[in-house]
C-alpha cells in the first residue's frame, strides 16, 4: 500500500469530522442570536453566542485546516511516489488524484473565505462539497487510486499547468454551487419565517449571493485559461488545437454557461434566487464535464 | 432561464406611429439589437445547447453506423439537420458568426465612452448631476473647505484612486476614479472572439493536416514543403511494468538533396521545419513487411519437426544439415489475390490472414516459392520436397504514424486567446468606479455632496461608498 493512500484516507475522515462540526455549530447557535440586527459584525455575534457554539466553530475551523494540511501532505507524498514510478510528479494525473486536488482547492478556498469574511456557516456547505469530492475519490476502485505510469500523450510538462488550472476552476464553481444551495436553504427558511436556531448563523441573502458571484468570477477566467492551455497542449501533442473532442466541447459548454451568467448579472433581476438556482445548475454541468464525460462519452480524454 | 431571443429588434411594428422610419433610426435600433446583452446570453446558451449534440451523437461516422443505432428515419433527419457533423454546419457556423457580430457591435457601441473616460475626465459637474447618481450622500462638516478637500484627496490617493480637483470660488470639486482597466478588459475579451475565429478560418483555408504511415529507412517527399523526410529510426520505450512509456522516431529533413535537420520526435515533442509540424501520432504493425518470420520444417515421412528457423526479411539462410536454403521475400497481413492482375495484396491493414512468400532451394535441384499461411498450414504441398514448411509466427515491422500539419493562423488564435484570458481576468477582478464630491459652504462649516457610480459590482461599491461617507464624517479640523 502506498503511503499517500493512507494520508488521503486520513484527510477524508478529517473532512468528515469538520463537516459534522460545522453542522453541529449551526445547531448549537442560540436562537436568541437571530435577534442580532442586520449588518451585525460577526465578532459581536460570537461574543453573545457564549458557551460552546463558539468553541465548536473554532474546533471546526481547526479540524478543517488540519485536514487541509494533511491533504497537502498527501498530494506531496503522491508527487514523490509519482516521481519514482512515472516520469512526472504532478499529483493530479488520474481521476483519483484530480478529485483529491479539487477537494484540496475547495477547502483552501473555503479557509480563505472564512478568514476574510468571518462567516462559519458557509462551512457546512462548502466543506461538505470538499468532503464529497474526497469521498467520491476514495470510492474509486483501488487500481484507479495508484500512481500508474502515464500514457505517452499525458507525459508532458503541460500536465502541470493545464490540469491544475482547470481543476482549480472546477473548485471555484463547486464553491459557487455550495453557496447557491445555501442561498436556497436560507431563502426557504425566511419564507417560512424560520429565522431562529439552525438558520441563525447564516449570513444574509445578499452576502451569500455576492460570495457566490465572486466564486464564479474567479472560476470563469481560470476555466478560460485552462481550456486554452489544453488547446496549446493539443496543438503540441496531436497537431490541432481544437478537435471538438467531447471533453473539449463540454468544457466549452460549461464556460458558455457561466459566460451567460456573467452577462446576465449585468442585467436587472438576475441576482438572488435565479442566480442561486443557476449556480447549482452550472455546478451540475461541471460535475458532468468532469465525471460524466469520462464515463459516458468516448474521446481523447478517456484516460483522465 | 430564458433562451428565446426576446431581445427582439424593436422593429417598426413597435412604433407604428412613426411613419416612414428613417435609416438613421433603423440603424440605431439595429446596433441596439446586435449590441444587446440579451442577444449575448441567448447566443451563449444556444451554442452551449447545440454543442452538446456532437458529444452525444458520434460525429463523422459511416451511414450504416447511424442507421443501425438510430434507425433510418432518424438518420434522414440527422442528415437534414447536419447532426452527423454539427460543428461544421452552416447554422452552427452562423451562430459563431453572430457571436462575433454581437461582441463587435457591443465594442462599437460602448467602447468610445470607455475610451473617453480614460482620456478626459469630467471634473466640473453640476450639483444636479451628483444628486442624480445612484449612490449619493450629503455630509455636513464643521471644517473649512480646503481642509476637507485636502483630507478627501489624501484619502482617495491612499485608496489607489486617480484624483482631480478643481477649486472654484465658493466650491471645491473633487473627482476620483479607479479601475477603468476592468472595462477595457471586458472589451478586449469581446474583440478576442473575432480574433480567435479569424485565426481559425485562416488555418482552415491556408493550412493543412495530413496523416502519414511511414517505415523505417524510407524517404518520403513532402510536396507542400517541397522537401524530403527520411525516417532514420523508430522505436518504443517501455515502463518497468511493460506499459508503453513513449514512442519515438528519428527524422531527417532532406532539403535540396542535403540533410538539413535531424531530430528525434516523440509524443509531445514534434519537429518543425519551414512552418510544417511533424508529430509522433501513432504506430502500428506494417502490413507488407516483417522483421523476422519463424518457420517450422517437418519431415514429410515421420511428420516430425526437424528444425525451427527464424528467417530475417529478404535474407537468404542456408541450412547445410538439411541441404536447404530459405528466404522470405514477401509478406501480406490480410491475404488477397487479384486474379486479373495476378497479384497478391493485403486486403486490409489488419493482421487477419497473414502469409509469407518463402523461396526454397533444396539440394540445388528443387526450387519452389510457396505462400505459407499461418492459419492454414496444410494448404500447399511441395511435390518434390522432403519437407513440409509451416509459418508459425512472425514479428511485424512497426510503422510510425506521423501527423503532418501546417497552420498559418495559429499565432492569431493564440493572440486572441491571450486577449480573452487577460480581458476576462481584468474585468473579473477590477471594476470601474467614479466619484465626485462638491464641497460647498454650509450652516456649520461645509457640506460635502458626494456621489458615485459604477458599471457593475453594485454591492461592493455600495459598501465602499458607505465606508467613504463614514470616513468623511471623521474629517476634523
Amino acid at each position: 500500500m502506498m503511503k499517500s493512500l493512507f494520508l488521503f484516507d486520513m484527510t477524508f475522515w478529517l473532512y468528515l469530522a469538520a463537516l459534522a462540526l460545522y453542522i453541529g455549530y449551526l445547531f448549537a447557535r442560540r436562537p436568541a442570536m437571530a435577534l442580532a440586527p442586520a449588518g451585525h459584525l460577526p465578532e459581536n455575534f460570537d461574543e453573545r453566542d457564549g458557551a460552546w457554539a463558539t468553541q465548536l466553530g473554532q474546533v471546526a475551523t481547526l479540524v478543517t485546516i488540519f485536514g487541509w494540511m494533511l491533504n497537502t501532505g498527501a498530494l506531496l507524498t503522491r508527487a514523490f511516489e509519482r516521481m519514482e514510478h512515472s516520469g512526472t510528479f504532478a499529483p493530479w494525473s488520474n481521476q483519483f488524484e484530480a478529485m483529491a486536488y479539487v477537494s484540496w482547492a475547495i477547502i483552501l478556498g473555503y479557509v480563505l473565505l472564512e478568514m476574510r469574511y468571518k462567516i462559519k456557516a458557509v462551512g457546512a456547505f462548502v466543506v461538505g462539497i470538499g468532503f464529497i469530492a474526497m469521498g467520491a475519490a476514495s470510492l474509486l476502485p483501488y487500481r484507479y487510486q495508484t500512481a500508474e505510469p502515464l500514457v505517452p500523450a499525458l507525459n508532458s510538462y503541460w500536465i502541470y499547468i493545464h490540469v491544475s488550472v482547470t481543476l482549480t476552476s472546477y473548485a471555484a464553481f463547486a464553491m459557487a454551487g455550495g453557496l447557491g444551495v445555501m442561498y436556497l436553504f436560507k431563502e426557504r427558511a425566511e419564507r417560512l419565517g424560520k429565522t431562529t436556531g439552525f438558520y441563525a448563523a447564516f449570513p444574509d441573502l445578499e452576502t451569500i449571493d455576492e460570495l457566490g458571484y465572486k466564486a464564479i468570477t474567479v472560476g470563469f477566467p481560470l476555466l478560460a485559461f485552462g481550456i486554452i492551455l489544453g488547446a496549446m497542449w493539443a496543438n503540441y501533442a496531436w497537431g490541432g488545437y481544437w478537435s471538438w473532442d467531447p471533453k473539449e466541447t463540454w468544457s466549452l459548454i460549461v464556460w458558455l454557461i457561466y459566460g451567460a451568467y456573467i452577462h446576465a448579472r449585468m442585467t436587472r433581476g438576475w441576482e438572488g434566487h435565479k442566480a442561486a438556482v443557476y449556480a447549482v445548475f452550472g455546478f451540475l454541468m461541471v460535475i458532468f464535464c468532469f465525471w460524466g464525460v469520462n464515463f459516458l462519452l468516448s474521446g481523447l480524454h478517456a484516460y483522465a | 432561464m430564458n433562451s428565446h431571443p426576446d431581445a427582439s429588434p424593436k422593429e417598426p411594428a413597435i412604433r407604428p406611429s412613426t411613419p416612414g422610419l428613417g435609416w438613421d433610426e433603423f440603424s440605431k435600433e439595429l446596433v441596439e439589437f446586435f449590441a444587446s446583452v440579451k442577444l449575448a446570453i441567448f447566443l451563449f446558451l444556444f451554442i452551449a445547447i447545440t454543442a452538446t449534440i456532437g458529444t452525444v451523437i458520434q460525429q463523422g461516422e459511416r451511414a450504416e453506423v447511424y442507421v443501425q443505432e438510430y434507425g433510418e428515419n432518424a438518420y434522414r433527419w440527422f442528415l437534414r439537420l447536419g447532426f452527423t457533423d454539427v460543428y461544421h454546419t452552416w447554422w452552427f457556423t452562423s451562430l459563431l458568426g453572430l457571436l462575433c457580430v454581437n461582441s463587435l457591435t457591443c465594442f462599437y457601441k460602448r467602447f468610445p465612452s470607455v475610451w473617453r473616460s480614460m482620456k478626459q475626465d469630467k471634473v466640473g459637474v453640476t450639483m444636479a448631476f451628483i444628486k442624480n447618481l445612484k449612490q449619493q450622500a450629503e455630509i455636513p462638516l464643521d471644517n473649512t473647505k480646503e481642509a476637507v478637500a485636502q483630507q478627501l484627496v489624501h484619502y482617495f490617493v491612499t485608496k489607489g484612486y486617480r484624483v482631480l480637483a478643481k477649486n472654484d470660488p465658493g466650491e471645491v470639486t473633487v473627482y476620483a476614479t479607479k479601475g477603468v482597466l476592468g472595462r477595457v478588459g471586458a472589451h478586449m475579451a469581446h474583440l478576442s472572439a473575432t480574433v480567435i475565429i479569424l485565426g481559425g478560418l485562416i488555418g482552415t483555408y491556408y493550412g493543412f493536416q495530413e496523416f502519414g504511415v511511414c517505415l523505417e529507412g524510407q524517404t518520403y517527399h513532402i510536396p507542400r514543403g517541397n522537401f524530403d523526410l527520411k525516417i532514420d529510426k523508430f522505436w518504443i520505450d517501455y515502463h518497468e511494468n511493460g506499459s508503453v512509456k513513449s514512442y519515438n522516431s528519428t527524422l531527417t529533413v532532406v532539403d535540396g538533396g542535403q540533410p538539413v535537420v535531424t531530430k528525434t520526435i516523440s509524443v509531445n515533442d514534434p519537429l518543425v521545419y519551414k512552418g510544417i509540424w511533424f508529430y509522433q501520432s501513432s504506430y502500428g504493425d506494417a502490413w507488407d513487411q516483417v522483421e523476422v518470420a519463424r518457420v517450422n520444417i517437418k519431415d514429410k515421412e515421420t511428420d516430425k519437426i526437424v528444425k525451427t528457423v527464424d528467417l530475417e526479411w529478404q535474407k537468404e539462410q542456408s541450412l547445410p544439415d538439411l541441404n536447404v536454403k530459405l528466404s522470405i521475400t514477401d509478406f501480406v497481413a490480410d491475404f488477397a489475390f487479384n486474379s486479373t492482375e495476378k497479384k497478391v495484396y493485403s486486403k486490409t491493414i489488419e493482421h487477419a490472414n497473414p502469409a509469407v512468400k518463402l523461396v526454397i532451394n533444396e539440394r540445388d535441384s528443387v526450387q519452389a516459392t510457396p505462400w505459407l499461411f499461418q492459419q492454414f498450414p496444410d494448404l500447399f504441398n511441395i511435390k518434390d520436397s522432403k519437407y513440409q514448411f509451416e509459418l508459425v509466427g512472425y514479428k511485424p515491422r512497426k510503422f510510425t504514424g506521423l501527423q503532418i500539419a501546417k497552420n498559418p493562423g495559429i499565432n492569431i488564435v493564440w493572440t486572441g486567446c491571450t486577449m480573452i484570458v487577460v480581458g476576462i481576468t481584468l474585468s473579473s477582478f477590477i471594476f470601474h468606479r467614479r466619484l465626485w464630491a462638491k464641497i460647498v459652504p454650509g450652516p456649520t462649516g461645509v457640506i460635502v455632496h458626494l456621489g458615485g457610480t459604477t458599471h457593475k459590482s453594485q454591492i461592493d461599491f455600495q459598501k465602499e461608498f458607505r465606508k467613504l461617507t463614514e470616513k468623511i464624517q471623521t474629517f476634523k479640523a
